[in-house]
């Protein structure tokens, strides 16, 4: 009995390998040599090579991408987790005519699509001669952060039991240090979750990066990954390179701080 | 999300883990910031020039700016690179400039922008930055494509011309000229292909990909069958049956594999490429490829003539469509003066020579093109040259571009079989009027 | 509601306008603006800047090239999300009876789900390569043009569709398993039921729910899709893959037609407002009967 689960245990981890083989390949396919690369019947090559690593941090732009990458989805879930925290606790707690409504509101635009709000976003960054700055992408992040964070935290806010704030009150504590000292350790790693996908949708986000930044130098990396330059053809080892790149935060967050990452999502889409 | 941390530490240490990776990456980024923010201007005048990545084995472009500095001590260049292709080039232009910020001063245009760029006011009025004699040098079609509203925004810089490449030892083998209608390609093609009786023999290899490529190949259909795209008065195909004609030969290409079918989504390169390896019999594309065919590593070196393009039975004859690269100055530059002076520089005489003599890019100075010393390089400028004064420009309009990216999704449906001629040159016309309609 | 204390709403406001502020600036405000230019034709490149009422509208209705981005927007997400709930469902019910190396398994799984769609674009295209991409070779070596033939195209994007988000639906399956107790199967295994009668008895119903929610993200999500199809295949070959939202960002911004863009925009915007909607009352009706 025992065997027979083991072995069904191993059957679906080597599904699930197979299921990731396109991340795999590409993984490959960026330690490929180029003559290799073209001729496919040898699916494993001969040899090793970090030529393409080397090409993609040392000529081209990535290196800056990922520098406005990090910063950009670094000040985007500051910004988000700040605001969204004071709001979502004030959306739980305390008196707000048309709360019901307000919430409502804020989880609808949960919904909006991207291309919906680009259109009049790039002519206001453009009002407001933002375009190709940092201030820009945070701007147009935040559109879909906030609303998530407070979402997100609005439900965990709400299991906080109450006894414990009528405490602190009873104790002298102002509503904000309340927050800060009762409420938020009870709810930090719910917090730490809502960061974590607010770091990886803005890291990930394309459009508004691709319509916001006119210069190399502004790019971040799914930008700087899809306008990838090419010469002759299609540098594909290159772009693996690249590739593998763009997609170690992702991986990082997923691989070590999963079980966060999954409280975020799950509360999202659990608590209606 | 620091005084959390303080918090955390409190509570247990082994929740520190994810708010230190945070605190970790904030860092990174403050780091990077620091790092990455552009050092503040100052000191000499810096140019930028934005160009396109230089298809060949060395790239002169360097070497001519190193030279203009030399000249010219206190200015600067800086040389920036597109994105790969003419539309995402386009696409970068039209949300940089329109913002009003000039991040570049010199740009690299594709011929069919300039007068939509000089209808926007981004480019810099240049009609009297070169004496007329010296604009008389150039080719008169460049001239004319870079002249809107009777000014001068742009100086040309690179010439190109539609070419027939054909495969001379295949064609001689069978006793050919090469066709001077396309009733004699498609006879030669399966001529040949018979006799070789080589499976991976293709025919007639173009460029068929959804993109501005695939409208300079129906454009030139087109002219082949005596009609044309845009009349004078701005109205899409005058002549809906020629034009349904070449539309539908150029389906029939595909339908009946005298082209293979990935040509639906072939560029300048990738048909290059394949015709190059030996695997074609004809081949429409630009002058740039000859060198490349010519290069000693070339399985068909030696092999490949070219001729002007092929005719349909109602047009007088083929005819090339003539593009290019020209040079303008942004609008708003802070340094006109010096700008203009790049300008003029890398369009002189001296450095065309050097641009022609490296690798595939052909001169906008006729004169060049008689030169002894690059003809002894380069043995077909002067059949080039006939070819380009032969040829014929896209249309000069500041629309193009809308009409180029109204046209290629249907002439796309066309190739690949999705719609018929009729329809989509009657849906292009109703899309066409309907943008055009404020337009005038 | 117990008594609020004393400056509790100044509080309240102090607390909630911030994010109120900024939330109306970058999601109220466009969209709101976002209807006022498509009723303008607005081209910047040449200055038009004029009131046009419903014209961009009525040219939609006519629009052959509209009626097959919505034809395209349509199947690409009814494809999509139903071949994800049936392989997310098999997928968490796999998991669930996964006992060693379950974090091992998520992280697997997961992987698709975290990448930035434009890797996975990447990904794909190699992937999809006629000469040197594993897919042909795995298909016995045939040379299938996949981004380059219209009838292969939009399939070819459902599949890289697909392999990046069934680990969602995945993930929520198997977070609603994870709540349902043994003792439940416990007993009615000793009720004589088979595997096949848990599974449609006892686990799908109690799915139910959730998988409603999964359809309801999943579905509202490849309705406003744009990463992928855009840098995989642009909407070609012959606008096969040009979803609404595609067609949108070209008109936008390479031919810098603000008003009738934000015309294709607003239909986007009402389709996913609308299926929201449809979705939240189904849901609602769920929620009464249990």
């Amino acid at each position: 009995m025992k065997a027979a689960r083991a072995a069904r245990d191993v059957l679906v981890l080597a599904a699930l390998v197979l299921y990731a083989v396109p991340f795999f390949w590409q993984v490959l396919t960026s330690f490929k040599m180029d003559a290799e690369l073209l001729s496919l019947p040898p699916l494993l090559p001969e040899s090793l090579t970090l030529a393409h690593y080397e090409a993609v941090w040392a000529k081209s732009v990535m290196p800056r991408a990922v520098g406005n990458s990090l910063g950009i989805a670094a000040v985007t879930t500051a910004v988000a987790a700040v605001l969204g925290l004071l709001g979502a606790y004030a959306l739980a707690r305390l008196p707000i005519p048309g709360k019901g409504i307000i919430l409502l509101a804020i989880v609808a635009s949960t919904a909006f699509p991207q291309i919906a709000t680009v259109s009049p976003l790039y002519l206001l960054m453009r009002a407001l001669a933002l375009r190709d700055t940092w201030a820009a992408l945070i701007l147009a992040n935040t559109s879909f952060a906030l609303p998530l964070v407070i979402w997100l935290l609005v439900g965990f806010f709400r299991e906080v039991p109450e006894e414990l704030e009528e405490a602190a009150a009873l104790d002298g504590a102002s509503r904000l240090q309340t927050l800060r000292w009762v409420v938020l350790p009870l709810t930090a790693p719910a917090l730490a979750s809502a960061a974590l996908l607010t770091f990886l949708f803005s890291w990930n986000e394309f459009l508004f990066a691709y319509t916001f930044s006119a210069t190399e130098a502004s790019r971040t990396v799914p930008v700087a990954l899809a306008l990838f330059p090419g010469v002759f053809e299609v540098p594909w080892g290159d772009i693996a390179a690249a590739s593998i790149l763009a997609s170690l935060p992702p991986i990082l967050i997923v691989v070590s701080l999963q079980r966060f990452l999954l409280r975020g999502v799950l509360a999202g889409a659990l608590r209606e | 999300m620091l005084f959390d941390c303080t918090t955390e530490l409190r509570v247990g240490a082994r929740r520190a883990a994810p708010c230190l990776i945070v605190v970790a990456l904030v860092a990174g980024a403050l780091l990077a910031a620091a790092c990455g923010r552009p050092p503040a201007g100052s000191g000499p005048i810096t140019l930028v020039f934005k160009h396109a990545k230089i298809l060949g084995p060395t790239d002169p472009v360097g070497d001519l700016l190193r030279k203009f500095e030399a000249l010219h001590p206190g200015i600067r260049v800086k040389s920036e690179s597109l994105p790969w292709t003419t539309d995402e080039q386009h696409q970068y232009y039209v949300v940089n400039m329109e913002g009003g910020t000039p991040a570049f001063d010199v740009l690299m245009l594709d011929v069919i922008w300039v007068p939509e760029f000089a209808r926007a006011g981004w480019l810099l009025d240049l009609t009297d930055s070169e004496p007329p004699a010296e604009l008389a040098a150039h080719f008169p079609s460049a001239v004319d494509a870079a002249t809107f509203g009777g000014r001068l925004w742009a100086l040309p810089w690179i010439m190109n011309v539609g070419l027939l490449y054909y495969r001379a030892d295949l064609l001689d083998k069978y006793g050919l000229r090469p066709p001077e209608t396309y009733d004699d390609l498609v006879g030669q093609v399966r001529l040949i292909r018979a006799g070789e009786r080589d499976a991976r023999l293709d025919g007639f290899l173009w460029q068929g990909k959804q993109y501005e490529g695939l409208v300079v190949n129906a454009l030139e259909a087109l002219w082949a069958n005596g009609t044309r795209l845009l009349d004078e008065d701005g109205r899409l195909f005058p002549d809906p049956a020629r034009a349904e004609e070449a539309l539908a030969f150029l389906r029939m290409l595909v339908a009946t594999g005298l082209s293979p079918p990935w040509v639906t989504a072939a560029d300048e390169e990738l048909t290059r490429r394949a015709f190059g390896n030996g695997r074609a019999v004809f081949l429409r594309n630009w002058p740039y490829a000859m060198d490349l065919l010519q290069q000693p590593d070339s399985p068909v070196r030696g092999r490949v003539g070219i001729a002007p393009l092929p005719r349909h039975a109602h047009g007088a004859r083929g005819a090339g469509s003539t593009g290019g690269a020209h040079l303008g100055v942004h609008r708003h530059t802070r340094h006109p003066e010096a700008a203009a002076a790049l300008v003029r520089f890398l369009t002189s005489e001296e450095a065309q020579r050097v641009m022609a003599g490296g690798v595939a890019l052909n001169p906008t100075r006729m004169a060049l093109y008689h030169d002894p010393a690059l003809r002894s390089g380069h043995p077909n400028l002067p059949e080039i040259y006939r070819l380009t004064l032969a040829g014929r420009p896209r249309p000069v309009t500041p629309y193009y571009l809308m009409l180029s990216s109204t046209l290629q999704p249907e002439l796309s449906a066309v190739l690949v079989g999705i719609k018929s001629p009729r329809e989509v040159v009657r849906q292009s016309r109703a899309r066409m009027a309907h943008m055009l309609r404020d337009l005038r | 509601m117990k008594p609020g204390r004393h400056g509790d709403r100044r509080t309240a406001l102090l607390f909630l306008s911030p994010a109120l502020i900024v939330l109306a600036v970058v999601t109220v405000y466009p969209a709101i603006w976002l209807f006022w230019l498509s009723l303008q034709q607005r081209i910047p490149v040449f200055g038009i800047a004029r009131f046009a009422g419903l014209d961009h509208y009525q040219f939609l209705t006519v629009d052959a090239r509209f009626w097959n981005a919505a034809g395209v927007t349509v199947a690409f997400t009814a494809a999509s999300v139903s071949i994800e709930l049936v392989l997310g469902l098999f997928a968490a019910l796999a998991l669930r009876a996964q006992c060693n190396g379950r974090r091992l398994a998520l992280s697997l799984l997961l992987l698709a789900w975290a990448l930035p769609a434009v890797v996975t674009a990447k990904l794909f295209e190699w992937l999809y390569h006629p000469n040197a991409g594993l897919v042909n070779f795995v298909l016995g070596g045939r040379q299938l043009n996949w981004l380059g033939d219209p009838g292969l195209a939009l399939p070819g994007l459902i599949l890289a569709d697909v392999w990046r988000t069934m680990p969602f639906v995945a993930l929520l399956c198997y977070a609603r398993l994870l709540g349902i107790p043994a003792e439940v199967y416990e007993a009615a295994q000793v009720d004589g039921a088979g595997r096949f009668a848990m599974l449609t008895r006892i686990t799908l119903p109690l799915l139910r729910r959730v998988l409603l929610i999964a359809l309801l993200f999943r579905t509202l999500d490849a309705l406003r899709a744009f990463d992928l199809m855009f840098v995989l295949t642009a909407g070609g070959p012959a606008g096969t893959t040009e979803t609404l939202t595609v067609y949108a960002y070209r008109t936008l911004f390479q031919t810098m037609q603000l008003g009738f863009g934000s015309a294709i925009s607003v239909v986007v915007f009402l389709l996913v407002m609308a299926t929201a909607w449809l979705y939240l009352r189904a849901l609602g009706r769920e929620e009464a009967r249990a």
